[in-house]
């Protein structure tokens, strides 16, 4: 790994030499901080207004979860990182959007996918990936990626017209020569920035309250999910270590071992706040898990559900797990899905997704009078469901065979 | 990500585009659709979209917001200005908020999905809707936004919205460098700046979309107020009841 850092680290002008610094240490505390930033330049002048003009629309979009203290908590945690001054300089914007991922532009929007606190566990695990994102904007990577960007397809510009002119065999393979390398340098450049801001977002959780050990963590269990998903499909085993030409990020398994590294051995035995990220998000998780069930992902959903559980089973829980089942729905399925609805609606008797799921799966698992009790038991719980009247249809369907 | 795909997609497709802008210009109105001048209708202007910034040399799109801040001052008194040549009054939409705002934001994004499927399923020929052959057939000019519209903030007190959209991207110093040398060496044709528009009228009774027009290689320098009047006046063209313009603009 080492290796494939220093080569990293080697070449080309594109490449940031920030990152060369870093091996092994605890990685620094943030420099003190210098003052609210206003952009500087006709280029970072006119990205802020873009990502203002940006900032407008998404503020506006249904995509946004407008739960206020659900936003204000994830802000907390922010500020909780990279402390109260420098937090002011975002807006977080949650996003229903069941991906791991989270961005930050260059003024100062941040984007947190749903996915994402669904994957996280606590706040210590959360905050390295909001330090991580407001890395990028205490480093202005925007605007450098966006000069590295144009210097690259200037010099490509050139170099295809200038290729142009000659007929030459040789110099048409120069230029394919020159286009790989640029294009590989550019992707280099990108994963050195996202190195970057590892490094300074794990600084931040050096520094702060919560236990920065956290930060490799979220790498592992996400190579985990991979790894579910993949056996799940019956897929070759990914591989976590390999850099891919076109890999905008450094592989998971490299960035857990270096953040491990560059955690401070003194914030072990800090708290990570699990307890409180459990509670902020409780009212969220089945939405959450809903909509991780829907993207058709088998292994990684059952991993998150049975990762969630190490807890202790909840009904919610047994809930999104029937709802997986059933959701591939082979006959096999449906017998697991009509357990775990029953175990939630043994937790929760009033939970009327759970019946409905679990009368559902009986019916077509040939239960049908028992299924035929619990759909009834749901519209009795929830007489104003949206597929109220399908489900009475359903009732009076299996109602003739008895 | 995203930077990389706009490198790629900047260097890959700004060399072979050149023919491709020569005359995209069209303009279609709903037939039967009539607005006499000096009628009174008021129209509804929502925010514009504007951005406008330069084209550097690889193609790239940078953002200027000084340009971009002029443009916008200039092109809203142009539009105020033509107001009278329009024979019907011009509001404002006024600031929304909330739910009010979504609104406005969702409507625009969809009149910005109708408009392109205009430009690209029936105002250029070769690249049609199976759904709408017959109509592209028949010159039957048939889009609507739906019913919904009525909702929009400011709808009760109007009779018509008018959407605006403008992208401007200068060629750099360096792009007409390229360009000039690409044409004399090579004798490839680069294409320098970029000046998109487009402008629609919905009915904000019944959505339907009641005019269009769409430019893709603009003239007036939006920067200067003179250049926004003339640009203003070209997004404008043909505009239903515009017609003591249209005579004048003949003379």
């Amino acid at each position: 790994m080492k290796r494939a850092l220093t080569a990293a680290c080697g070449a080309l002008a594109l490449v940031s030499p920030a990152w060369a610094a870093t091996t092994a240490k605890p990685a620094p505390p943030p420099p003190p901080y210098a003052g609210v930033y206003q952009p500087k330049g006709v280029d970072e002048i006119g990205l802020w207004q873009e990502a203002d003009e940006q900032e407008r629309a998404l503020a506006n979009s249904p995509l946004v979860i407008r739960d206020e203290a659900l936003t204000a908590y994830v802000k907390n945690v922010l500020c909780a990182a990279v402390g109260a001054d420098r937090c002011n300089a975002t807006r977080i914007y949650i996003l229903r959007e069941p991906t791991f991922n989270a961005t930050m532009v260059p003024n100062g929007t941040m984007r947190v996918y749903s996915g994402l606190l669904l994957r996280v566990r606590s706040e210590a695990e959360l905050a390295a990936i909001l330090g991580h994102e407001f890395g990028h904007f205490e480093k202005r990577h925007g605007l450098q990626d966006f000069k590295a960007g144009r210097t690259a397809s200037d010099l490509l510009a050139w170099g295809q017209v200038l290729a142009s002119m000659s007929t030459s065999y040789n110099v048409r393979r120069s230029f394919n020569d020159l286009q790989l390398s640029v294009y590989g340098s550019f992707f280099r450049f990108n994963r050195n920035q996202e190195r970057e801001a590892d490094l300074v977002g794990i600084g931040y959780l050096n520094a702060s309250s919560l236990r920065p050990q956290a930060a490799a963590r979220v790498w592992q269990n996400l190579v985990a999910e991979f790894q579910a998903s993949a056996v799940s499909r019956g897929l070759k085993k990914p591989r976590f270590n390999a850099i891919a030409f076109t890999a905008t990020h450094p592989p998971e398994e490299e960035r857990a071992a270096y953040l491990g590294e560059l955690a401070a051995p003194e914030g072990d035995a800090r708290d990570e706040g699990a307890e409180r990220y459990k509670g902020a998000l409780a009212k969220w998780l089945p939405v959450f898990l809903d909509d991780q069930i829907k993207i058709n992902d088998f292994g990684a959903s059952e991993y998150l559900i049975n990762r969630l559980a190490e807890d202790g089973w909840t009904a919610p829980l047994w809930q999104a797990r029937g709802e997986l089942f059933r959701a591939r729905g082979a006959p096999r399925d449906l017998v697991h899905a009509a357990d775990f609805y029953a175990k939630a609606v043994a937790l929760e008797p009033d939970l009327a997704e759970a019946h409905r799921g679990l009368g559902l799966s009986l019916i077509k698992t040939g239960k049908a009078s028992e299924g035929r009790a619990a759909l009834e038991r749901y519209l009795k719980l929830k007489p104003d469901a949206s597929d109220a009247p399908m489900i009475g249809m359903t009732i009076g369907s299996v109602g003739g065979t008895q | 990500m995203n930077s990389m795909s706009r490198v790629a997609a900047a260097v890959l497709l700004t060399m072979g585009t050149a023919g491709v802008a020569a005359a995209q210009e069209r303009t279609a109105i709903k037939q039967g659709f009539e607005l006499p001048a000096k009628s009174g209708k008021k129209i509804l202007v929502f925010r514009p979209k504007v951005s406008v910034g330069a084209q550097s040399t690889g193609g790239l799109f940078e953002p200027n917001a000084e340009w971009t801040d002029q443009a916008r001052k200039n092109i809203d008194a142009a539009l105020k200005k033509r107001q009278a040549d329009l024979g019907n009054v011009v509001l404002m939409a006024p600031e929304a908020y909330g739910d009010q705002a979504r609104l406005v934001e969702e409507y625009t994004n969809l009149f910005d999905a109708v408009s392109q499927a205009v430009v690209t399923y029936q105002f250029f020929v070769g690249n049609r809707l199976p759904t709408k052959k017959r109509d592209n057939k028949a010159g039957v000019f048939d889009w609507s936004l739906g019913e919904g519209v009525r909702n929009l903030p400011g709808a009760k007190d109007a009779d018509y919205a008018l959407f605006i959209y403008n992208k401007d991207a200068f060629g750099s110093t360096g792009r007409k460098l390229l360009q000039a040398v690409a044409l004399l060496g090579p004798g490839i044709a680069v294409k320098s700046g970029e000046h998109k528009g487009a402008a629609g009228l919905v009915d904000l009774k019944t959505g339907d979309l009641l005019w269009l027009n769409a430019d893709f290689a603009m003239g007036g320098n939006v920067r200067e107020p003179d250049g926004a009047e003339k640009r203003v006046g070209q997004l404008l063209e043909e505009f239903p009841g515009s017609v003591a313009e249209k005579a004048a603009a003949k003379q």
